[in-house]
This record gives C-alpha cells, structure tokens and sequence, in this order.
C-alpha cells in the first residue's frame, strides 16, 4: 500500500502541467538528437545542464531524464532506416532493422522497436518504482572479477552475432578490442598507439567507428551496382505489424525486457552489453536462426526492449546510492547536486517528491514517446522513398556534422574516413561489422576489470573461478562457446560421413 | 588616454604575433568564455566550476561554458589550455593535482608555473578518511593501528593517478610510513561503488562525495583532514585530534589562463571570480558541500601563485618517495 | 570446386596478421609488468597475439581444401575516393572555412559520387542540404560551429 501512496505523490508531481510539458520538451529533444547521428543524449544533457539551474529540481531532473531514453528511443530510427547507428545500442538493431527497411518492411521494424521499448520501459518503470534500493544493494556484489567475466561471457556469446564465419568473427571481436586500446591508459596515464597526436589522447571516438563501419561502408556498398540496380525498395509494403509479426515478437520482447533490466542496474557498465546480450540469445534459442542477419523481427524486437529496459534500470543505483552507471548519469548526478540535492541513499527519504516524481513521469515519458513515435513511421518511412543519389549526400552531411560537434574534434571526422575504408573494406571480404564494433565498446571495461581484478586478488588468476558469481559467468561463457562449436563439428561429421558412404 | 593605450598596443601587436588578441582585449568578452574543467562531469570540481560559472558569466556579461575534458588525472585538460589561444576565452578549473602533476608526470607537456596566468584560488574542499561499513576498525586511531599490522591485506581506493584521493592516500602512507594495495578507479564515482559493495577496504576523499554516504551510515567516516571539524559532519574528529597532525590535505581550486594572456583579461577574470565567490547562493552552496569560499585575498593571482609553488614543492618529495610516477 | 583456395579468407587473414604484427610491435615499446600489476603494454599485446593467431587461422581455413569460394566483386573507386575525399576535405576545413563552404563542397563532392548526379543535381543538392543542416544544427540545436570560418577574407 506504501508504493500506491508513493505513486499517488509521483503522478501528483509527474502530473503537474509544468512537469508535463518538460517532460515532453526533454523526450521531444531526446528523440531529435537521438535520430541524428553524433549528437548523444551525453552532449545535449551536457549543454542543457546550465539551463536548468532556474528550474525547480523535479522538473529540471524529469527534463533531463526524458532526453536520455528519449534518445535511445530516437537512436534506432537512423539505424533502421539508413544503418546509421548513434549508439553502441543501436548498432544491434541495425542489424536486421536495415535489413528489413531494404525489404519494404521498414514500418514494421520501426512499429517493433517503438512497441519494444515502450513495453520495456513501463515494465522497468515498475521495477524501479517497487525494488529499486534492495537491487541496488544486490548489484554491488559485483566487483572487478565478475564484470571481467561478465563481459568475457558478452563477448563469447556474441559469436552469434555474425551470420557467416565463426573465426571471422572472432578477430572482429579482437580487431575491435585492440582499437579500444587507443588512448591514454587509465592506470599509468600512458599514451598508446597515438602516434603523438593527442587528440587521440581520449581514444577513438565510438560514432566515428559506427558511421564508418556502418553508414559509409554501406553507400560504398550501394554505390558499388548503381549502374544495374536501384538501391533500397521503392515498394513500401506495410506500415503496420501483422498478425504474425505481433506472435513473433511477443517472446523476444518479454526477454529482452528481462535481460535488460537485469543488465542495467549493474553500476559498472552492464547496460552496455544488453541490447548485443539480447541480440546473441534470440538467434541462439530460435529454431531460424538463418534468418538472423537477414531480416528477423526478432532481432530487432529482443535488443530494442533490452536496450531501454537496460536504459531505465540503469537510474537504480544514480537514484538509490548515488553512483553513475555511465556518462549520462553521472551528469545527473551533477544535476542533483547543481540543485542543491546530494545523491545517495538519502535521497528517497529526503526528497519523496522528486524521487517518485522522476519515476513516474519516466512511465508518462514513454508513453508520451510511443505516441510521438507511433504516427511519425509514416512519415520516417516516406524518407526512404527519397532516392538514394539524394539521400546519401544528406546522411555524409548528418554524419560529419555530428561527429563533429561531439568534441568539435576534427580527429572524429578523419576517424570516419578510415572506418569507412576498413569497414568496406573487411566487410567485402566476408567480416561483419558489428563484433568490431561490440569489442570496440567493451575493450576498455575489460581491461579495466581485468586489471582491478588482479590487483585485488594480488595477481592470482584463481579470483575469477573462486568467487561464485564470476564462476557460473564463466561457465556459461564456456558453454556459449561449445555450444556455438558443436553444430559445425557435428556437421562436418556428417559431411564426411556422407562422403565415406 | 584610453586612445593612447590603444595606440600602443596596436604598436605592440604589429610586433608581436598576438595581433589579433590584442585588438579584442579592450572589450573583452565578446563572446562566450569557456571554463575547461579536467574531470568529468558531476564530480566535484566540475560541481565547484558550474556554482561559480552562473554568477561569473553575470559578471562578465557573457556566458560561461563548463566544458569537460577528463583524463590522465586532469593532464589532458591541462595540455590543452596550455596549447590555447592566450585570449581569456578558454580557462582552466584545476585543484590540487596541478602541483603534483610536474612530478607525478615527469615527461608533463606543460609547466604548471610557466605556462599559465593565475586568476584566483576558489575554495579548499576538506577530504575524510571513509571505510567500507564492515571494515573492522571503529575510529581513526584503530584504522591506523589496522593498516600499519595489516599492511600486506589492506587495499585503499583511489579515483585514478593525480586524483584528489590518489594523493590523499599517499599522504596517509606517508604519515603512518605504511604502505598498502591501491587499487586505481576511473572516477570516484566507480570507486565508491566498490567501496559500497565491499569489494575495497577504505579511501579517502572529498567531502563532495563522501557527505550524503556518511550521514546515511552506507560506509564509516573516519575523521576530516582540516584544522576544525566541518559543519556538515559534526561528529568525525579532525585528524590532528586523532593524534595525526601531519595528516592535513584539502583539495584547493584555482582557475588558470593560458601564459601570455593580457594583464587586462586577467583582471576581468580576476574580478568576475571575486563576485562569484562572494555571491550569496555561491557560499549557501559551496556549505552544502562541505566547504567555503577563499578570502579575497587569496582569490587573487599572487596569492594563487604563490601557494601553488608552495604546493609543488610539498608534493614532490611524497611523491617521489612512494615511486608512484607515471610511466611514460 | 573442392580445390579452389578462398581469395576473401586468405586476404582477410593476411590483414588480420598484419593488424595484430603491428599493434604487437607498438604495444612492445610500453612497460608490460607483471601479472599483479600489469603495465600498459600488458593487455595490448596478448590481443595482439590473439590477432595474429586468428588471422593464421582464417588464413589455413582459406588454404583449406572444402575452402568456399568467394569474389571479392567490383570496388567504385571514383565513388570511393570522392565520398572519403568529402569527408576527409569536411574534417581539412572545417575550422578555417566554417560551416557553410566547407559543408558546400564536401556534398558537391560526395552527390558527384554518384554517377546518377550530374553537376546540376549535384549543385542543387549541395546547396538545399547545406541549408537544411544551418537550420537544423546551428539554428535549432545551437552547435557551436562558425558559419564562416577565420580563412575566409570576411
């Protein structure tokens, strides 16, 4: 009954006009700066910061809140549309999302992640709202050796994410980490494959990476058969899911809510890996997994609603002990204290207000976003009737601007040109794209892990089996990996054995 | 006279190659002045810089911009002001690692001394030794007691190489001769997220990050390294009444310009940072935080660059002692 | 067809070798340290050994008898080095031309990219999504990105 009474304050305050109508400011401008890619929820909360100093604390953190899954909402949109991901999330609905929008089915893939999301956030909403400070406390079990293994397990896992060669794959994976190495290590200061430049000081910047090996290498790809072919169809054939569309997501969006949620309230960086986690288990377990890569809804279902599960979840630990899960929130944190409000633990006795205040209105948030959403398909949909000699120079123009305001780096430009090279380059030669770029986003974390770890063990790699969390993680990574072999030796056995016959 | 001034500087430009920064001086700021802050964003200095950035840009009549550029224990950010036009429109907010950065980096791309124009010291934010809440010693004495027999189990926490609690615990190393584990964070934020979880024994850090942890019982708080017990947390002895008196560090903030960067800016700034630190919402806050704002006097260039030789002098040999230098 | 060798596997692997030969040989020149303490070259240099032996791996599978057979397909090297050339002419003078004329030419180049753009088009194109993006990001966002930039006699 105490949670009926907290909700009554929380929509009392979500509710309150001026509330509303930022709240709706913040998801508005979220999806905005989510669908262009570069500008990130990270940047745009990082300049409106200041604007909010003369807001009321509630109304200044609702604003702020609805841009970040504001953004992860709109970040799908260019990823499905012209495989232009802004964010390590979206690369994973790029996947199939574009490979649906290329059938005529971009409607539907858009409708999914919309519907997905939506779906994950009320439901995380609610987690947050009746669990939020025990799960908290669960997290905080997690320490060096389980993150390494956690992400050992992440990485492993996503094999799956590749259609064709197993150790292709795999050296895209490592590929991907070795870039993340680039930059000044973080526990000696050492700079590392700089060349001197120190503007690579701060390492590549990951929506360089994403627009190379994602959108330039496309239009490469595209512009390859110009002569012969048109690119993209012109033929739109629904907006809508179907019947069995509406079946065939149900599962992997209830999954996904769960992985993600899961995920995300893990402080050091767990949300990270639950849209790429949810990608790997919808192919593993379903009885198609050919289609994976090619088009499944499934594929954009699963990781749209891990991804804003993860996304809302991650609040649990900024909200209940005062710790950032990831750059956002850390600016949420500076946020609370700008307004004279210290987070941590006190903060939901302290401040009920504000407290359940953000909570609900992050349910009012999305719901607001999947009735902007909704009625917007038609007309993102309609985008792609442009033709594509139109379309490229516009997406070259979005990409290059917005990796460059991020930093206001030229290096992040020039990155784009080289990852468009590479990328073209390794994808015509039969590697896929988004292993780099899962090991680019996880390089750093598992160094870092890797390293606390043994210094906290003091150099005794048995930590890793010895503490219990971090050991079923490992068997499990152990397990992805059989369980990913074992088919092909199988059929190798069996094409030898036809051939013997 | 205001004719004459501008003739010779005019003249003075013409030889020099700060032709153009000589010009804009007379009316600066034209154009939005942006504070560079070495740290991420919400952490404490970042905190600290947004507080006094709304009261400044009042001041100056432009707005002010926090930008961060976290790194390599605030070098990156350190380098790149260095590297800026002399022009009063990129500043930098440093604490306490800008002393201890020329020797903890011995290949440091910038003199701390040589390549800035001080503007003002900002506030001294006092730090407090925190534990994880089951760690076994009950007050200061027995931490230090604690540490000293089990020096070879022990870890401390600190937020990265040249963090506040990087240096903090070096200290205390260095006061109780005892050297323990450290296990570097990316931020304090990561840091207390460990400390809460247990993973890591004890740190030491700002009052900014460790106050609401404190009050709420999440970790133990040991005592404060000022002088005279904090407002705020009434009930944490001082160390020196720990029987520690060498153990006194506080992480003071100064604003840097590039070197070159005309007198007439400088005094702008100077005097904007002035008005920001007596601002009444400014010290209500900075309170909140645990802490205040500098005397007038020390908010000036001289004394901001006096006390940081001071300070570089202080840290050196610590430093070099407990053979924490960067490798570079 | 059980003969031919994989041009892609071979080639992909050579690459990787490449790769993992060169990020071993920088990561050689930082400290490596210890297990307990591991320096900065430590964690670069097992991935990099990790490289060059998948790289091998994909190369011995490309040797392989039951290797797939593969082409490599045509490149469009006048589209290529017009839209890398765009971007990378967009990152040269951003700063010193400012937003429009550096924008102006990087899409005149990327549209000619094309071959379905003719100069006309193209012209037209550069010049409606210029405009376009000075609405959207220096009018409706508020980039900080000068219209015109200090190498322009303004």
């Amino acid at each position: 009954m105490e949670l009926l009474a907290n909700l009554g304050i929380g929509f009392s305050a979500a509710l309150d006009p001026t509330n509303l109508l930022y709240c709706f400011v913040g998801v508005l401008l979220g999806t905005l700066v989510g669908v262009l890619p570069g500008i990130g929820p990270t940047a745009t909360i990082a300049m409106l910061l200041p604007i909010t100093f003369s807001f009321e604390p509630v109304t200044a953190l609702i604003m702020l809140a609805g841009i970040y899954y504001g953004a992860q909402y709109g970040g799908s949109t260019t990823a499905i549309l012209i495989n232009l991901p802004g964010e390590s999330s979206s690369a994973v609905t790029a996947i199939d999302g574009y490979e649906m929008a290329k059938q005529g089915r971009a409607g539907p893939a858009l409708a999914t992640a919309a519907l997905g999301s939506f779906f994950a956030g009320t439901v995380a909403t609610l987690i947050l709202a009746v669990a939020a400070p025990p799960l908290a406390r669960a997290a905080l079990n997690f320490g060096a050796p389980e993150y390494f293994s956690l992400i050992v397990l992440g990485l492993l896992a996503s094999i799956a994410l590749a259609h064709g060669s197993v150790l292709k794959a795999l050296a895209m994976i490592v590929l991907g980490l070795l870039l993340g190495m680039v930059g000044q290590d973080i526990y000696t200061g050492t700079p590392r494959f700089t060349f001197g430049f120190f503007e690579l000081y701060s390492g590549i910047n990951f929506v360089s990476v994403a627009v190379g090996v994602f959108g330039v290498a496309e239009i490469l790809r595209n512009l390859e058969h110009e002569t012969t072919r048109d690119v993209l169809v012109k033929k739109v054939e629904n907006l809508w899911l179907t019947k069995d569309d509406f079946k065939r997501i149900i599962a992997p969006v209830l999954r996904g809510t769960a992985l993600g949620s899961v995920l995300g309230i893990l402080p050091g960086g767990g949300h990270v890996l639950s849209s790429f986690a949810s990608y790997s288990f919808e192919k593993r377990i379903s009885k198609h997994p050919e289609t994976f890569g090619k088009g499944a809804i499934e594929g954009v279902a699963g990781p749209e609603s891990a991804n804003n599960a993860g996304a809302q979840t991650s609040f649990i630990p900024m909200l209940t002990l005062g710790i950032p899960a990831h750059p956002v929130m850390a600016l949420m944190i500076g946020a609370f204290i700008i307004q004279g409000i210290t987070p941590g633990p006190n903060v939901i006795n302290d401040e009920p207000i504000l407290f359940w205040g953000i909570i609900v209105s992050m349910w009012v948030g999305n719901l607001m976003l999947v009735l902007l959403n909704l009625p917007l398909i038609g007309l993102w949909v309609k985008l792609l009737t442009i033709p594509y000699k139109v379309l490229f120079p516009a997406i070259i123009a979005f990409a290059c601007i917005g990796c460059y305001s991020i930093n206001l780096n030229v290096f992040d430009v020039y990155a784009i040109v080289v990852f468009g090279f590479i990328g073209y380059l390794l994808v015509k030669l039969g590697c896929e794209p988004a292993p780099l770029l899962l090991g680019f986003v996880l390089g750093p974390l598992l160094e870092e892990h890797l390293r606390r770890a043994m210094i906290i063990s003091r150099g005794d790699p048995m930590i890793f089996v010895e503490r219990p969390i971090s050991a079923v993680l490992l068997a499990f990574a152990v397990a992805a990996v059989v369980v990913a072999v074992l088919p092909s030796v199988r059929r190798k056995r069996e094409e030898v054995f036809v051939e013997d016959d | 006279m205001k004719k004459l001034t501008t003739a010779l500087l005019a003249a003075a430009a013409m030889t020099s190659v700060s032709a153009g920064i000589a010009f804009a001086q007379a009316d600066y700021p034209t154009s939005p002045v942006t504070i560079v802050v070495p740290f991420a964003a919400g952490g404490p200095t970042d905190t600290v810089t947004r507080l006094i950035a709304e009261p400044m840009s009042a001041e100056l009549g432009q707005q002010v911009i926090v930008q961060n550029v976290a790194g390599a224990g605030g070098t990156l950010a350190g380098t790149q002001v260095a590297n800026a036009p002399a022009d009063g429109y990129q500043i930098l907010m440093h604490h306490i690692g800008m002393s201890t950065a020329p020797t903890l980096y011995p290949d440091l791309a910038y003199n701390p001394l040589e390549d800035f124009e001080m503007i003002g010291l900002v506030t001294n934010v006092p730090m407090t030794v925190i534990a994880r809440k089951d760690f076994e010693p009950n007050t200061f004495e027995e931490l230090v007691t604690y540490v000293q027999e089990n020096a070879d189990s022990v870890t401390y926490a600190n937020a990265g190489i040249g963090a506040a609690s990087h240096l903090c615990g070096l200290l205390f190393m260095s006061a109780i001769d005892t050297q323990v584990t450290t296990v570097p964070y990316q931020g304090t934020g990561p840091a207390m997220t460990d400390l809460l979880g247990g993973q890591v024994d004890f740190m030491c850090d700002q009052t900014t990050n460790t106050t609401g942890q404190i009050t709420s019982g999440e970790v133990k708080g040991y005592a404060v390294t000022t002088p005279e017990r904090l407002d705020a947390l009434p009930d944490l002895p001082t160390t020196a009444e720990a029987g520690l008196e060498e153990f006194q560090v506080g992480v003071w903030h100064g604003l840097y310009a590039p070197a070159g960067t005309p007198p007439e800016v400088i005094e702008k700034l100077t005097a904007a940072l002035q008005t920001a630190l007596q601002d009444e919402n400014v010290i209500t806050r900075f309170a909140e935080l645990g802490t205040r704002p500098v005397s007038l006097e020390e908010a000036t260039p001289e004394a901001h660059e006096a006390y940081l030789s001071e300070q570089i002098d202080l840290w050196a040999p610590i430093i070099e002692a407990a053979g924490e230098m960067a490798q570079q | 067809m059980g003969n031919q060798k994989s041009f892609n596997d071979i080639a992909s692997g050579l690459i990787f070798i490449g790769i993992g030969i060169a990020f071993g040989y920088a990561a050689s020149g930082y400290q490596i340290g210890t297990a307990l303490r591991m320096g900065p070259g430590y964690f670069p240099l097992v991935l990099a050994g990790l490289m060059c032996i998948l790289g091998i791996a994909i190369v011995v599978k490309g040797m392989a008898r039951d290797a797939q057979p593969s082409e490599f397909g045509i490149v469009p090297w006048r589209g290529m080095v017009l839209l890398l050339g765009a971007i990378a002419f967009f990152g040269f003078t951003i700063r010193g031309l400012g937003l429009v004329p550096s924008l102006f030419v990087a899409l005149l180049m990327a549209s000619l990219a094309s071959r379905r753009n003719t100069l006309a088009s193209a012209l037209v194109l550069a010049t409606s999504i210029t405009a376009l993006c000075v609405a959207i990001f220096i009018y409706g966002l508020s980039v900080p990105i000068a219209l015109f930039g200090p190498w322009l006699p303004l």
